[in-house]
């Protein structure tokens, strides 16, 4: 067992677990069961969470190797009930219709956004490459961050201001 | 997964000591992106993973006074960001813009890249195109060797289990050297190259002639290759597209690509011939500060 | 050309028109006056009116806890002592079971309980015929067959324990070619049942008539390749037990009805003794459409005396459940100088995989649309469905209608190109009209293909070639 102590969404969290436990497992086993388990391997995004604000697949991802970092899932992109401009634009455009590969993707793009809240089409599809949505809502995916991006942008930059 | 143990080693020496006390069954971890899915579909079956990813010493891109040196620790998107990777060794960044997706390649190091060894690997061709060099460390101190020395087979290194890779450098004598990557696979995005190439070469500008050619190969045969006869062709030849597409179809008979689900093998030779043409004339262009030149 | 079909489709629509008008007819005011009213626009359903809620901004109702992360799936579901499902998949295509040993899994701390094809009470279910085991006793006819399972208390126990379960195996030859299932020698799948499950014919007309009278006759080999769904979400169910013996199976499956009388049917249990609860869907696209480890999990739950859940791995979906039937499609097709089609001459062989699942479903519906959209007097279709050692074929959105539109289609450009047509301009020439008889003589109604083709070509820009 090794103890891993992990900032989640803000708060400090901490636990004692098998060294072979993934990001993705450790964070479903706290409850967090936004983050989900798409395919295990790295190619469907569907746990994409940001660690020290960068996207990963949380099942790539050792919870050894989180210890001491700082992690951000779908449960923290709302504060004090306030949506993110990203959920709100994915709810006007209809962007998810299954919704299980949409944490991961909202996490991807908010990885962009934060760095790039005026990133072109082509660099939000290059962002979401790692996300795949079976529904196949690609474009009002992408049309939805765009949207979300300009508003960001529109605030300085900033998410839920 | 398998249960198996984790250490984080916070150098160099400790990392090879836990590595060869507990040999053969311990395995260096970096960005665990490959690692993991080599661990959950039986590939290997490490007792113990070594974490090398906080060793200050693996990291870093710089210039020293041999060339460009890349710790194995810095990750693809360190290598797409990098100022520096920019200015020398500008193919490097695009080799790694194509690896898996964002995810992947803000975990993925090169390092990892190139002891995973499989053959499709994006990150050797650039770098064997440049003549680069890697640093070896294990029981008997440091080493260095050729990058195309480095591979032995699919999924074998000269490394064993029980030495690390320390950094790569790219010599000083090929920085800014006119270099192309060219990758193809089945989409754009989060796809393994059914074939990746890299060429470079300078162009005298007394002959107009191309010299030090380089060619190198990627999933077409059990480990990257160079396709010396092709090199040594377009050295040979007045350099243009006709030259380039020998060159092309020359370095698709050194090559043994595989059928697969993914491709024929007929198919792939097609591609060889394809992209080396494109990867010869877009370096070429760069040389020559054509159209196509950075 | 496409100015002249534009004019003709007008003409047809007119032509309709005036008979709704004649419906008009006055006939309770005895005088035979037609109410003739100004055609409606051309062929524009009245959607407004019919549906209030077509053409307007609706927000989805799911849309909000999906962007949050509240929805909860069923992996995200729990139940007070709830136990981890794997199965035990077969190493062979097609083999005999001689043995299965299950006593160093049963004997692994944390496991609860262990179950084989021997436990199932009817150990047979699918849609159309009951030939797939819920877990294979005495064969197992493709690789992503289950031979065992296991409920432990971690999902990590549970994939060790599958491990040190022992299957002996006695290897038949397997067969993966439809067309070499086909042949009579070769290994019967199911035996004695023949290779051959299904077979759908349409007859229409005179094909060979219609060879002989046809300019050009082009035949061809068309095939498209197996696929699988890959929803984001693999197939996940959770099965508990209360203390009157009642079971209750959460599970991602899209034909909740369906999947309780199958439960019932193989557990051998009253089905008012059942409810499935449906829960929200991380994308089904045909391939959650029937049963897969329901079963399982509820032998697992009542054997351990706790709930029990069970999620594919990613590589459980790829071996174990539907995909889309690979095709083998041969059309022959006889055409006048001017494009028209006399007649069509089709054989598709389904490959099914090992068991029929919705093959049934699928072959009935590739047969009908193998003509494709287009009048076809002469008609000649030959479908089967056929067993291979291979992950089974089943539902996946068009039920056999993409395969063949992918042959018909290529063929009409394939004709276009022989005879210097454009390729929308033969599409016009050929395309159903309103009441124009489908292949099996339903009468069509509501017929805006020609409209399509033509709004579709103005929106992409369609030229014919030189102009
Ligand atoms: C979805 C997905 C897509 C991918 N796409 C691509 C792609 O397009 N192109 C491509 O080339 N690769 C691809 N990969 C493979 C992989 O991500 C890359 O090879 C990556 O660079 C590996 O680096 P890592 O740090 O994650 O390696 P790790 O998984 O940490 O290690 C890989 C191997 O190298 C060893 N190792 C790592 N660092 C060292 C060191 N310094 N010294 C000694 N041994 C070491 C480890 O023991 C292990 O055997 C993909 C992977 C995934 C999951």
């Amino acid at each position: 067992m090794i103890e891993v102590n992990i900032t989640v969404n803000g708060e400090a969290r901490t636990a004692e677990v098998p060294p072979e436990t993934t990001l993705l497992t450790l964070l479903r086993d706290w409850g967090l069961t936004g983050t989900k388990l798409g395919c295990d391997e790295g190619d469907c995004g569907a746990c994409t969470v940001l660690l020290d604000g960068m996207s990963v697949n949380g099942c790539l991802v050792l919870a050894g190797r989180a210890n001491g970092c700082s992690v951000s899932t779908v449960e923290g992109l709302s504060v004090d009930g306030r949506l993110h401009p990203l959920q709100e634009a994915f709810e006007q455009h209809a962007s998810l219709q299954c919704g299980f590969c949409g944490p991961g993707i909202l996490m991807s793009a908010k990885e962009l956004l934060d760095a790039n809240p005026s990133a072109s089409k082509s660099e939000i599809r290059i962002a979401l490459s790692g996300n795949l949505c079976r529904c196949t809502g690609y474009v009002k995916i992408i049309d939805a961050v765009a949207e979300a991006g300009a508003k960001m942008a529109a605030h300085g930059g900033q998410s839920n201001g | 997964m398998q249960p198996f143990d984790y250490v984080a080693a916070d150098s160099v020496e400790k990392a090879v000591k836990i590595l060869i006390d507990n040999s053969p069954s311990a395995r260096p971890v970096a960005g665990a992106t490959d690692v993991l899915n080599d661990i959950r579909r039986g590939l290997v079956e490490p007792r113990m993973l070594v974490d090398i990813s906080g060793i200050a010493e693996l990291q870093g891109i710089e210039i020293t006074d041999r060339g460009l040196r890349i710790g194995s620790l810095a990750t693809h998107t360190e290598i797409i960001k990098s100022p520096l990777i920019k200015e020398h060794a500008p193919a490097l960044a695009d080799a790694s813009l194509t690896v898996g997706a964002v995810q992947t390649r803000n975990m993925g190091t090169l390092g990892g890249n190139l002891v995973s060894a499989v053959p499709s690997l994006d990150g050797a061709p650039v770098l064997m195109a440049l003549d680069a060099l890697v640093t070896i460390a294990g029981s008997a101190g440091r080493e260095e060797v050729a990058l195309r020395d480095f591979f032995l087979g699919p999924r074998q290194t000269v490394l064993g289990t029980d030495r690390i890779l320390v950094d790569m450098l790219i010599p000083k004598a090929n920085l800014g050297k006119a270099t192309s990557f060219a990758k193809f696979g089945l989409r754009k995005g989060q796809a393994l190259a059914l074939i990746n190439v890299a060429a470079s070469l300078h162009v005298d500008a007394a002959t107009g002639r191309a010299a030090q050619t380089r060619i190198a190969l990627g999933a077409v045969a059990p480990k990257p290759i160079h396709a010396s006869e092709a090199e040594a062709f377009v050295d040979a030849n007045a350099p243009g597209e006709e030259t380039f597409s020998e060159a092309g179809r020359i370095a698709a008979t050194q090559a043994s690509p595989i059928d697969d689900f993914r491709a024929s093998a007929a198919y792939r030779i097609e591609l060889i011939q394809v992209l080396t043409r494109r990867a010869l004339s877009e370096a070429y262009s760069q040389a020559t500060g054509g159209p196509e030149g950075r | 050309m496409v100015e002249k079909v534009k004019e003709a489709t007008r003409d047809t629509v007119l032509e309709t028109a005036t008979l709704e008008a004649l419906k008009d007819i006055d006939v309770a005011g005895g005088g035979a006056v037609a109410r003739r009213k100004a055609p409606p626009p051309v062929l524009k359903p009245e959607a407004r009116r019919q549906t209030p809620s077509v053409g307007q901004r609706v927000p989805r109702p799911d849309s909000r806890p999906h962007g949050t992360g509240e929805t909860l799936y069923i992996d995200d579901m729990t139940l007070p002592g709830m136990l981890f499902a794997k199965v035990k998949r077969s190493e062979h295509a097609h083999a005999r079971i001689v043995s299965v040993d299950t006593s160093e899994a049963e004997a692994m701390a944390g496991v609860m309980a262990v179950v084989t094809g021997h436990d199932v009470p009817v150990n047979s279910f699918g849609p159309s015929y009951q030939d797939q085991p819920i877990l294979a006793d005495t064969k197992v006819f493709h690789m992503g067959d289950g031979v065992a399972a296991v409920a432990a208390i971690s999902e990590q126990i549970a994939e060790q324990a599958v491990e040190r379960i022992k299957v002996v195996y006695e290897p038949l030859p397997a067969v993966f070619d439809p067309l070499e299932a086909m042949d009579e020698n070769a290994p019967k799948i199911h035996d004695p049942a023949p290779n051959i499950y299904t077979r759908k014919v349409i007859k229409k007309g005179d094909v060979e008539q219609a060879f002989a009278e046809a300019d050009l006759v082009l035949e061809k080999r068309f095939s498209t390749q197996m696929v699988e769904h890959v929803p984001i979400e693999p197939h996940a169910a959770i099965a508990s037990w209360d203390s009157s013996e009642r079971l209750t199976v959460w599970s991602a499956l899209g034909r909740v009805t369906l999947g309780r009388a199958d439960l019932a049917r193989t557990l051998d249990l009253p089905i008012n003794r059942i409810r499935v609860q449906s829960t929200f869907v991380g994308g089904n696209f045909g391939g959650k459409n029937e049963i897969t480890m329901e079963p399982v999990l509820a032998l697992l739950a009542r054997k351990a005396r706790r709930p029990v859940k069970g999620i594919y791995t990613r590589h459980d979906e790829f071996v174990s459940s539907t995909t889309r039937h690979p095709f083998i499609m041969d059309y022959k097709t006889g055409v006048t100088k001017a494009g028209r089609i006399l007649g069509r001459k089709v054989r598709l062989v389904a490959d099914g995989g090992a068991y029929c699942s919705w093959s049934e479903t699928a072959l009935g519906k590739a047969a009908i649309l193998s003509a494709g959209p287009y009048v076809v007097d002469n008609l000649h279709v030959d479908a089967y469905a056929v067993y291979t050692n291979k992950t089974m074929a089943g539902a996946m959105r068009g039920f056999g209608a993409p395969q063949v539109c992918f042959a018909y289609e290529s063929q009409m450009d394939d004709i276009a190109r022989e005879l210097a047509i454009d390729p929308l301009e033969i599409r016009l020439l050929n395309a159903f009209d309103e009441g124009s008889p489908s292949p099996t003589g339903q009468v069509l109604e509501s017929v805006v293909v020609k409209n399509s083709l033509l709004t579709a070509a103005d929106r992409f820009g369609w030229k014919e070639p030189g102009q």
